[in-house]
């Protein structure tokens, strides 16, 4: 299986399209929307700056790429064109496809968060203790295993045409109603009460607990871990699903 | 009790015991009891919806029979294939895009817990040249070569192709089937589905014709002709041909008169030749021929759908 690893690895290294969404192109939209805000602005009831908040919104948004986008349609296209059967007359168990897809995805998002931290406290001067820097790493690393989750969903739910559309809708949904590209205090009030259920909106709620000194809300972890629950139940039911119908 | 076991997991490579798998209300597979010996090279024939590609997917474990038993090698067919005893290749076998052929063969290798070296792998599916031009870049040939240097990756005992030169031009597919006899040659037993009917006469130790998801026939290419029974005869007559009354001869399967050449298909030739004469006419250039293969098939599915309607 780690040779599978290994090559998924390097091929999602080989696509630059790939890299420069997810790796790139968060550190971009964070200059973008951070650029022009000096460094005493605070985000509505947060006490964070804007480059702050929206530091970890980015890297949050640059994970969600990186472990979305790239594993729903490999593995909607590669069920379509037979490589998920041939793999099966291989003594590789049947999870080892997904776990290769999750693993090689897991290792692109982590460049992808820390070139965001790198970007923000170099060119917008984010400070921040030690702790909370690899606190930060840890969290958004480990909470970006729920999307994963669902783009394993997604690609075993999708054909090979429909794919792209869904994850694209999915991807965008998410990450603007969840508040990645914009504090979610700056929607009318409704919006605000559907984006604080978004798994998105709680995913980016750990990293700014973490950025106020603060212990992650318990309500933002038990979303996480019902999420998660929810997306890999309904990944492993269609993988079994698809592989009964083969 | 253990040497009977043993016996009968060396002597039975593949075993299929009153195998059923319905889709819906059509039976794919319908009873099929069929064992496969060691060394044996066999052809799996039958027209499309025949169930040759489920048969190979119940046989990989791709599909679970409704009811009866598929063993292979003793075992089920998922535990043959993580003990390394079988390389397959598939119709509809997907590649990896975007890495090269060697990083793909390099895979399979190391999956195949008898594996061979890759450049070995590659020689022989005479891929070396190819190695590192991309999976997503390759002719149909080609891809087809690389899906038949997956499938021969390890050691394995049993290799199961479906359709496998399809793709391939005349010359490819005589390389191909030239290092398939070096596979069997080594003493594996080769399962393959094909429509190239003349591959199976040429390369098949014993062909199994399927249709309807029943085994029609189990023979030799030769037994197989015979069991379809059919000769054609071809013959030029001088003057009006008379359609009519050639319909009558006897044992006569189909006639088809085109000027002065009369082709007839016979049953049983020498008897259709004996009443020709006896009908006062004389026949010139007149020719008896077995039928190929593919004729031969296509008389016993015809007959067996006679026999249904």
């Amino acid at each position: 299986m780690n040779s599978l690893i290994k090559l998924e690895l390097a091929r999602a290294l080989r696509n630059r399209k790939f890299l420069f969404f997810s790796v790139l192109y968060p550190s971009i939209l964070f200059l973008i929307i951070a650029g022009k805000s000096d460094s005493t602005t605070k985000v509505d009831g947060s006490g964070l700056t804007l480059p702050t908040y929206m530091m970890v919104s980015m890297a949050s948004f640059g994970a969600l790429t990186a472990v979305l986008m790239g594993n729903s349609e490999r593995i909607a296209k590669e069920r379509e064109s037979g490589w998920v059967r041939q793999l099966r007359l291989t003594p590789l168990p049947g999870r080892g496809y997904v776990l290769a897809k999750t693993a090689s995805a897991a290792v692109v998002s982590l460049p992808s968060i820390v070139v965001v931290f790198v970007v923000a406290a170099a060119v917008k001067h984010v400070r921040l203790d030690a702790w909370q820097w690899l606190a930060l790493t840890g969290a958004i690393w480990a909470g970006s295993l729920v999307f994963a989750a669902l783009g394993v969903a997604i690609g075993y739910l999708a054909t090979g045409d429909a794919v792209r559309p869904i994850t694209m809708i999915v991807y965008f949904g998410l990450s603007m109603l969840g508040g990645l590209w914009m504090p979610a205090t700056s929607f009318p009030r409704w919006l605000q009460d559907i984006a604080k259920w978004l798994p998105t909106h709680a995913y980016a709620a750990l990293g700014q607990a973490i950025e106020q000194s603060q212990a992650p809300h318990g309500k933002d972890i038990a979303l996480l871990v019902a999420f998660f629950a929810l997306f890999a139940g309904g990944a492993a039911w269609l993988y079994r699903k698809d592989t009964l119908k083969a | 009790m253990t040497t009977t076991a043993e016996t009968t997991a060396t002597d039975t490579v593949v075993g299929f015991d009153q195998v059923t798998k319905t889709y819906g209300n059509v039976r794919a597979v319908d009873g099929l009891t069929l064992a496969l010996h060691p060394g044996e090279t066999v052809a799996l024939l039958g027209p499309n919806g025949a169930g040759k590609s489920t048969t190979l997917d119940l046989l990989l474990g791709l599909k679970h029979a409704d009811s009866g038993t598929v063993s292979v090698f003793g075992t089920s067919p998922r535990e043959a294939i993580v003990n390394g005893r079988v390389g397959a290749m598939l119709q509809s076998g997907g590649l990896m895009e975007e890495v090269t052929v060697a990083e793909l063969v390099r895979l399979a290798c190391d999956l195949h817990p008898k594996r061979y070296k890759a450049a070995d792998v590659m020689a022989r599916a005479g891929i070396s040249q190819i190695a590192d031009r991309k999976v997503n870049k390759l002719s149909g040939g080609q891809a087809q070569r690389v899906r038949f240097a997956l499938a021969t990756a390890g050691d394995s005992d049993l290799i199961v192709l479906d359709e496998p030169t399809t793709g391939m031009d005349v010359s490819a597919r005589q390389a191909f089937w030239a290092t398939m006899r070096e596979q069997a040659d080594q003493g594996r037993t080769v399962l393959f589905a094909t429509h190239y009917l003349e591959e199976a006469d040429a390369i098949a130790d014993r062909v199994l014709v399927l249709h309807r998801g029943r085994l029609l026939a189990d023979g030799t290419a030769a037994e197989i002709k015979a069991k379809a029974g059919a000769r054609r005869i071809s013959f030029d007559l001088e003057g009006a041909v008379d359609e009519a009354v050639l319909t009558g001869l006897p044992f006569l399967t189909s006639i088809d008169v085109s000027g002065q050449t009369v082709r007839i298909q016979s049953a049983d030739a020498d008897a259709t030749v004996h009443a020709l004469y006896g009908l006062g006419v004389y026949p010139r250039n007149l020719e008896v021929a077995g039928l190929g293969l593919e004729q031969a098939f296509v008389a016993i599915t015809e007959a067996e759908e006679a026999k249904q309607s």
